[in-house]
């Protein structure tokens, strides 16, 4: 396996990212995806003529009518189903092309509306079986935040503890969110905001829920040595592992919870579940900060038990005590994250990591961070280096 | 019955379930109050969500069963937020998870029980709720003690 792992470390790099967060009432998520394409050009130093790949998830338009509008034509283009779960393969599959000489350079690119017209995530809800969070409209079982609060739920009752160990979380992203000027949420945060927030479904509160807000994202990904010429400081893509998925990974929970069909027993990744580690030539000693999806803020416990930071049961009491903070034992969500910083899939965490690996945080930067990993609940990771 | 792909009854605002086709015999019977769930002819194990084969030992080779009914409330979560208008007069409300004797764990709603006495492990017994367009749905409440 290290054979085959060691040939995709550092292969490929990060060149340029482009980000918008906020209200954008009179645009559409067309000309949002246009803009942060072309703020990554620019910071990347490349041309459109340069980038031959495109990768995207539906949201109210597709690949073609992007590349239509910027007036491109690529050799290597893909979409995806517009969930957080699939922007670290996107990435991935850029890299991969990349790799594999397909294309030279891939721009995963995304434009979005709270209220994207074309957009079908409502009807997501009715599949055959459960919606894509479990749920299910003609019992009230309605809206993502369902899938990650009864998996906070059966994680309570395995483990003990309560709403209340989700306030860390919370508090710790608005912090972080606090020291980043495009935040959506700055808001101060105490103990006492967050318990008095209102339930949503219980056990989350608002506080536990990321808000829905406009953007658009750009990721450039190019080879290391091309990467080594342009503008920015090159951000190595050094270790990767895919989405799990199975029954025993259903929605938005950990393996062993029991939600759903899951069995129940305590999980602990295998040495495959933990490839990306491998593929990097690090372990979590090594990670300087973790980015993690975080959509709610049970999520962020699931990540730590995925990935091994701590054992089963034991992330409620890992996030206390500022341990996931800035100047922490491990730094999370150093951005805000989906929580405080704003709702761009994914992209913007993956564009964090980036950012704290170029040291152009500012007052929120990762003293001297040489590795950060995106890692996820669902198994999904990217690690990075500078 | 006719497979159905309504959303949303116009009349109460309420959300339907689609009935797809080869979902049609689980629908006919909670018309007849029945549970019946697809059990494998090879392996004998029942199986949830609705799917063309056993997911134990992938036979297609199947039969519609009936559940004894009897479960134990496995999950559950308690509705603050109203997602639409409907929901208003209802929260909060309890949506649920199931875990069937038989194995199969369903996502449904627990009648004839106030929040406060949900707890997980509790004995449930299925229920039936009609809704409109001519839909059963099923449903569970808590099971009488010591029968």
């Amino acid at each position: 396996m290290t054979d085959t792992a060691q040939a995709m470390r550092d292969r490929t790099a990060v060149s340029g990212v482009g980000l918008l967060l906020g209200k954008y009432p009179e645009r559409t998520s067309l000309s949002l995806a246009v803009e942060a394409y072309d703020i990554a050009l620019a910071d990347a130093g490349l041309e459109r003529k340069d980038v031959d790949g495109i990768i995207q998830l539906s949201y109210g338009y597709d690949y073609d009518r992007f590349l239509e509008a910027v007036g491109a034509d690529v050799r290597y283009a893909y979409q995806g189903w517009s969930h957080g779960r699939f922007v670290a393969p996107m990435l991935q599959h850029a890299a991969m092309a990349v790799a594999t000489g397909m294309a030279k350079a891939v721009a995963i690119v995304h434009g979005r509306r709270s209220k994207a017209y074309g957009q079908t995530a409502d009807h997501e809800m009715w599949r055959q079986g459960l919606g894509p969070h479990g749920e299910s409209p003609a019992y009230g079982a309605l809206g993502p935040a369902f899938g990650a609060a009864i998996a906070a739920q059966r994680y309570f009752h395995l483990y003990g503890g309560s709403n209340e160990d989700l306030a860390p979380i919370a508090m710790a992203f608005r912090k972080h969110a606090q020291l980043n000027p495009i935040a959506v949420r700055k808001d101060p945060m105490t103990r006492e905001d967050y318990l008095k927030s209102r339930w949503i479904i219980e056990p989350l509160r608002l506080f536990d829920c990321c808000q829905n807000n406009d953007g658009g994202a750009c990721i450039i990904v190019t080879s290391a040595e091309r990467a080594r010429d342009l503008r920015k400081p090159p951000v190595y893509i050094s270790g990767m592992q895919g989405v799990h998925a199975g029954r025993q990974l259903h929605n938005l929970t950990l393996p062993g919870l029991g939600v759903a069909q899951q069995d129940v027993f305590p999980y602990r990744p295998t040495r495959e579940d933990l490839y990306a580690y491998e593929m990097a030539g690090v372990t979590q000693k090594d990670i300087d900060a973790l980015i993690t999806y975080d959509a709610f803020s049970p999520l962020v416990l699931f990540a730590l038990e995925r990935f091994g930071f701590c054992g089963p049961g034991e992330a409620r009491e890992f996030v206390k005590d500022g341990r996931i903070e800035l100047g922490g034992e491990l730094p999370i969500n150093t951005g805000g994250g989906l929580l405080s910083e704003g709702h761009m899939i994914g992209w913007n965490l993956f564009i964090e990591a980036v950012r704290q690996l170029r040291h152009e945080c500012g007052p929120r930067q990762v003293k001297d961070a040489q590795v950060i990993q995106y890692g996820s609940f669902l198994g999904e990771s990217v690690i990075f280096r500078r | 019955m006719k497979p159905a792909y309504k959303m949303l009854d116009e009349q109460t605002g309420r959300y339907l379930p689609f009935v797809y086709p080869e979902e049609l015999p689980f629908w006919e019977a909670a018309r007849r109050h029945e549970l019946v769930l697809q059990r494998c002819d090879g392996c004998g194990r029942a199986w949830y969500p609705i799917g063309p084969a056993c997911p134990h030992c992938f036979s297609t080779k199947w039969d519609w069963s009936r559940m004894s009914g009897r479960g134990t409330l496995h999950n559950y979560v308690v509705y603050h937020k109203a997602w639409t208008p409907y929901f208003e007069s209802r929260v909060p409300y309890a949506v649920v998870q199931v875990e069937l004797e038989e194995g199969p764990r369903l996502t449904t709603n627990l009648l004839g029980c106030a929040l406060a006495d949900i707890r997980i492990g509790m004995p449930v017994v299925v229920d039936y709720e009609e809704i409109p367009g001519d839909i059963t749905l099923v449903q569970f409440r808590p099971a009488k003690e010591q029968s």
